[in-house]
């Protein structure tokens, strides 16, 4: 793409603070979120879930239910038997047919005139279940003839009703594997003069999205399907619901009502969308179904839980050696994208600072506990932790200062892992030395170590943390690609057209700076249009922290032309090279002295009323330079990556084990700032929900129920345990980046956890290898009260 | 069989008249009987003020509230604020700060705060820390909001 | 498991229990005609809501067939002294009480609940009679009331007239969720007795944030300091036993001693008067160490002022 160089300063947006386009209408509750629209005629819907955690289903009725007034309809997968199965391994029916697998599990559904009745008519069905033995642990799911949760071939009728086997039996509950080598490990140990071991349990946590799940969905006349989702990813989506429903994916169109938070929630699709569109079928009504808290917290995707055993070496000298990981993901009853977290996990295993030798290794297993999506850093929170953890032992074990461990092993610009990634613009040891000179963390580290045995109970401590992650997309699709289409009307009003999608994160709004920047506009005189399928072109979607990279530079592209055909336009009138000429503060001007030759609207008006009558109307195709993986996870995934150091201070107060978060200092490679404000608020936000993971935040699960899904009890960080927060950007200009930017929208939370586990260490003596730092737990740790995670026996 | 209740109350300065049934919450009065949609259900017990109105001068979750109990009360709700000029400098402030990102959250801070700096003209950052403690947010982490606020009580007299 | 719990583990109300069942809904003016309506023992009483509203709809409330909103109940509102003794209302709002400056200097353990009380908007709605009332183990006032030995006023319906009894707060709790209320009685006000001069008191609930915390544990502390020694001593505990309680072997370890020798009994005793569970929210052992540790520093830091 090319970086543009930075223009004048006062006349260019980049870096400045942009408030966000949508601000104004949020601020004044005037939005309609999916919760607040209403379709004519429409039903409610709500679901039956399962009040067994393993059961066979022998019997369901409906009758009672059905005869309540004004009930339209009652479903259950036997009304049902074109379902089709959904999630990444097939092997999800969203209409429960036989079996239960989790107390989540959608047994039943109903369409009814009010809410209110729907959750009555649910009261009156009734289910009898032959209880089976629940599965809730590694050794439970793995242990020879431990009872299996999809032990039959999953069948549904073919084209002929012949059956059709959609996903095969899992015979010992593995669900999916991985394994990644580089280097070879026996020879990375021996050249090892320090070897370090750990086990690691990284916990259930959930995105709370202030906004529940919702969709609507209506057939129309001609039986074309609208769908009002909150999905990420809505052209992937629009294909899926093609194959589920037996339908042409033309004739599914998708609208994207402003989302309540995403966070990577709505990257899958989950039961309730298909059977909201059955109901919708089958009834031919329109269909609202919105979720309550408590079904949010359970019937939602958790982060994926992982038990990951890490051995890693070094040199005396302070060169890493190697680092051998095992992980057992728990992939809860049915697949969804959490199993697939081993592809983000294996990239900072192996390429977090330079490991010559690295070998990787997932099970991902069944049980009846609940199951994981994706959830911004996919992965990467869990796998920072390990690595961040051993980056301190293995220092302290050598006896060198851990900063100047880290800055050795970092990688610098143009490095090639091991595994592909090639590291165009690299920042990371700029990260490092500004997060802590800023935190004057050398200084503290070393202060807080001498007050150890002092015999105060509050203990203040430093720690450190890194990440890597994507920063230029992630091509694990065919495809990586977003379109614009740009037109730019009589009055030089700009339509920005955008495949991708904006789910609170700011996107539309930087998106409007790049193509102001190029075409020299006002940021008042951008619509951006970017929620319906049937009109903006196709993006893959929102994840993995691609769209500023992506949809930017889709943008710029458009953007150019458009400013190619308009100084064309006015080449051809005034009778020069267009050269010459250049776009500046809503004109056309004289390039090399800014003499004011036209505005763009009257130019723009002269070609379209002219005798080679035209409008300005453009398009662009963007697809990053990167590529797939191949069959051994090698490849250059992403056209850029991003790096972030945080240094947190902590205070722990002994006697309780309570640990505040006082200041968070992060030095963050984003290649350039585009929206100063926007980033600000993604990288602050990011760090809350980090410090919500590492102390605040457990999803408590035990015998497959989860025992808190409330706000009460499960604790979102509130405004008055925020810490300071100093934020520095590391502008490495990206070659390949829109303005030289990459991508931040998972970046901050990622390290956080990691960097509290090395404060809590440097403060106290202690270190905790199991998420999360809650009060008691911290304090069984203190107190030897507690045991370390236990590895299961390997197959 | 439920039973009806007939109330009479004051809502955003207008008169009005409801039938509600017992177990209806406030919350659910506004936003399905009378259509505001600006007030949000976030959890509908109290925990997130993702609800927050003004009753009677005071903040009040209005998922807590039983709808029977606006009787004789004044309700004022964010889309009855389109004119005040505190809430005003609020919506501005916010979004001059960047305190806004899904918004979700925003209607029921944005009362809350209001509310607030009705009580305190010019509250310390703690105070809006503890001010704001019922008001979750899941995407800005809080800092922008607490800045915003701050700017909007030094614009007021 | 059991077919009557939900998917969550939590019980179901058997069908017909809520609120659907409510037949009429009362809105009384006057304290007579309140106990007149509950002389049929079938009424729910409803406040600001903030414990009646979450719990019916997640079907944990039982509701009876009159349901009877108290708040436009005159006599149940105010604060007054009279005769050495200070009379909260019923419908005292948590933010009354941290509003009072009386509060604040003569029950300052109260107004540290209060401070510490979920928030904002639940302090505008939560009543001190609702709190009583629902009497849950980790109630926030309910420990500092106890500390001052607060004594509940009951109305009723008797030949046609208002009748009043009085309990102390400490009997008038009888299990998790469990009052001495009979059906047909209202509780009208807290009558707490002015502490005795000099007397200092401090609450402290365990937790992560200021307030929006439903106690792990709380404890609530009141004497006189004589010299260097504690009189009149009133301990309180709350979320460690199946209701918030006093604590007489902790106080007995405490009263007319030396402070500073009395702590560590002081803190054996207290393990005594306890009995924790485990819960979601903390194990019963991790209770104890705080109870422990947290009273230690509190003694420690009424010794030192």
């Amino acid at each position: 793409m090319g970086t543009m160089e930075k223009t004048a300063a006062g006349s260019s947006l980049i870096g400045k603070r942009i408030p966000k386009m949508d601000a104004p209408e949020k601020a004044g509750g005037k939005t309609r979120y999916i919760h607040d629209i209403d379709l004519p005629g429409q039903l409610h819907a709500k679901i039956l879930r399962s009040s067994e955690v393993h059961a066979k289903i022998l019997s369901i009725d409906t009758s009672a239910a059905r005869a309540l007034p004004g009930v339209h309809a009652v479903i259950t997968a036997a009304d049902v038997p074109w379902q089709r199965p959904i999630g990444v391994a097939k092997d999800h029916l969203p209409l429960k047919a036989d079996r239960v697998r989790s107390p989540r599990d959608e047994i039943a559904a109903v369409a009814a005139e009010s809410e209110e009745i729907a959750s009555a008519a649910l009261k009156l069905i009734k289910v009898a279940y032959e209880p089976l033995p629940v599965v809730v642990t590694a050794e439970e799911s793995l242990k020879p003839g431990a009872t299996l949760v999809h032990g039959e071939d999953l069948i549904v009728p073919g084209p002929n009703g012949e059956p059709h086997v959609v996903h095969k039996a899992s015979r010992d509950n593995v669900a999916m594997t991985f394994n990644y080598d580089q280097g070879d490990i026996a020879e990375g140990e021996a050249a090892s003069d320090v070897v370090v071991e750990d086990v690691f349990w990284l916990h259930y946590v959930t995105h709370c999205c202030m906004g529940v799940s919702g969709v609507i969905a209506e057939f129309d006349a001609s039986e074309n399907l609208l769908l009002y989702s909150n999905t990420q990813v809505p052209f992937l989506h629009k294909r899926e619901f093609a194959e589920l429903l037996g339908m042409d994916p033309g004739r599914i169109r998708i609208i994207q009502p402003p989302i309540g938070g995403g966070f990577g929630s709505k990257l899958d699709i989950y039961p309730f969308e298909p059977i909201a569109i059955y109901l919708a079928k089958i009834t031919r009504r329109p269909i609202k179904l919105i979720f309550t808290r408590e079904e949010e917290f359970i019937a939602s995707p958790t982060r994926q839980p992982v038990l990951l055993k890490m051995r890693s070496g070094c040199s005396k000298d302070g060169k890493l050696t190697f680092r051998d990981v095992e992980t057992v993901h728990d992939n809860g009853a049915y697949t969804s994208w959490g199993a697939t977290t081993p592809f983000v996990m294996m990239q900072t295993i192996s390429s977090l600072y330079r490991v010559p030798n690295c070998n990787y290794r997932t099970r991902a297993i069944y049980t009846n506990n609940p199951y994981a999506g994706s959830f911004r850093g996919y992965g990467n929170l869990q796998a920072t932790f390990a690595v961040e953890a051993h980056m301190d032992k293995l220092a302290e074990a050598i006896g060198m200062d851990p900063l100047e461990f880290r800055l050795l092993n970092a990688q610098a610009p143009g490095e090639v892992t091991p595994q592909g990634m090639h590291f165009k613009s690299c920042g990371f040891r700029d990260c490092l030395r500004t997060a802590a000179s800023r935190s004057d963390y050398q200084a503290k580290f070393r202060a807080a170590r001498a007050k150890w045995e002092d015999g105060n109970p509050i203990k203040r401590g430093v720690g450190m943390a890194s990440m890597l992650h994507v920063g230029g997309g992630a091509k694990i699709y065919p495809s990586d690609g977003c379109g614009t289409i740009i037109k730019i009307d009589d009055f030089a009003h700009v339509t920005l057209i955008t495949g991708s999608s904006e789910i609170g994160q700011g996107s539309e709004t930087v998106l409007a700076q790049l193509a102001c920047e190029e075409l020299a506009l006002p940021m008042s005189a951008v619509s951006v249009v970017n929620s319906d399928t049937d009109i903006k072109p196709w993006d893959v979607g929102v994840h993995a922290s691609r769209t500023t990279f992506i949809a930017g530079n889709s943008v710029v592209g458009a953007a150019r032309k458009a400013k190619a055909k308009i100084l064309g336009a006015a080449a051809a009138k005034f009778d020069r090279p267009a050269e010459t000429l250049d776009l500046r503060e809503s004109c056309v001007v004289d390039k090399a002295s800014g003499k004011k030759l036209i505005e763009i609207d009257k130019l723009i008006r002269s070609l379209h009323f002219s005798d080679k009558a035209d409008l300005v109307m453009t398009t662009f195709y963007y697809e990053p330079p990167s590529e797939k993986q191949d069959k051994e996870f090698r490849g250059d995934v992403s056209a850029a990556y991003a790096w972030a150091t945080q240094v947190v201070e902590v205070e722990v107060d002994t006697e309780t084990g309570i640990v505040k978060l006082l200041k968070v200092t992060g030095a963050h490679d984003v290649g350039r700032v585009i929206n100063r404000l926007g980033i600000e608020g993604q990288i602050e936000g990011g760090v809350v929900m980090g410090q919500g993971y590492a102390l605040t935040e457990n999803l408590i699960v035990e015998n497959g129920v989860i025992r808190n899904p409330n706000f009460r009890d499960y604790k979102l960080v509130t405004a008055p345990e925020i810490p300071d927060m100093d934020v520095s950007f590391i502008e490495t200009m990206d070659g390949e980046g829109p303005q030289g930017a990459k991508g931040v929208g998972e970046a901050p939370a990622i390290c956080i956890a990691a960097a509290v586990a090395n404060a809590i260490y440097n403060g106290t003596g202690v270190r905790i290898t199991a998420l999360p730092f809650t009060p008691e737990n911290v304090y069984r740790a203190l107190h030897s009260n507690s045991q370390p995670p236990t590895w299961i026996a390997s197959a | 069989m439920s039973v009806n209740i007939e109330i009479a109350f004051k809502l955003n300065g207008i008169d009005m008249r409801a039938k509600v049934s017992p177990g209806m919450s406030t919350l659910e009065m506004l936003r399905d009987e009378l259509h505001l949609t600006g007030s949000k259900y976030g959890c509908g017990e109290g925990e997130c003020g993702a609800c927050t109105i003004n009753v009677d001068g005071l903040s009040i979750n209005s998922c807590l509230m039983f709808a029977a109990d606006c009787d004789g009360r004044e309700i004022v709700t964010i889309e009855g604020l389109a004119s005040d000029p505190r809430t005003e400098a609020l919506k501005k402030s916010f979004v001059a700060y960047g305190a806004v990102q899904c918004g979700f959250c925003t209607p029921g801070i944005i009362m809350q705060a209001r509310n607030l700096l009705e009580k305190t003209a010019h509250p310390t950052p703690e105070q809006i820390r503890r001010g704001i403690e019922g008001n979750l947010c899941r995407c800005t982490g809080y800092k922008k909001i607490i800045e915003a606020i701050i700017e909007a009580s030094a614009a007021s007299p | 498991m059991d077919a009557q719990l939900a998917s969550t583990g939590r019980p179901l109300a058997p069908p017909g229990e809520d609120i659907t069942v409510v037949q009429t809904y009362e809105v009384p003016r006057s304290l007579a005609e309140a106990v007149a309506l509950l002389r049929a023992g079938n009424v729910t009483v409803v406040a600001g809501g903030t414990d009646l509203m979450p719990q019916s709809k997640t079907g944990r409330a039982r509701f009876q067939p009159v349901l009877m909103n108290i708040q436009r109940i005159p006599e149940l509102r105010g604060i007054g002294e009279t005769d050495g003794c200070v009379r909260f209302g019923a419908l005292t709002t948590v933010t009354e009480l941290l509003n009072n400056v009386m509060v604040k200097t003569r029950f300052n353990a109260l107004w540290q609940a209060a401070d510490h009380f979920a928030s904002d908007q639940l302090r505008n709605a939560a009543t001190i009679g609702g709190n009583i009332c629902n009497a849950s183990p980790a109630g926030d006032t309910l420990v500092p009331l106890l500390v001052f030995n607060a004594r509940v006023v009951l109305a009723s319906e008797a030949n046609g007239a208002v009748t009043t009894r009085t309990l102390p707060l400490a009997a008038f709790f009888v299990g998790p969720g469990r009052t001495q209320r009979r059906p047909t009685e209202l509780l009208t006000a807290v009558n707490v007795p002015v502490p005795p001069e000099g007397f200092v008191s401090e609450f402290h609930k365990f937790g992560t944030r200021p307030a929006l915390d439903v106690a792990t544990i709380a404890i609530g502390l009141g004497a006189v300091r004589d010299g260097d020694r504690l009189r009149d001593v009133r301990v309180a505990f709350g979320a460690v036993a199946p209701t918030p309680i006093r604590a007489p072997k902790t106080e007995a370890a405490l009263d007319g001693k030396v402070l500073s020798t009395a702590i560590e009994p002081a803190l054996a005793a207290a393990d005594a008067d306890i009995q924790p569970i485990s819960d979601i929210r903390a194990s019963a052992w991790y209770r104890r160490e705080l109870v422990h540790n947290v009273l230690r520093r509190m003694l420690d830091h009424v010794g030192k002022h």
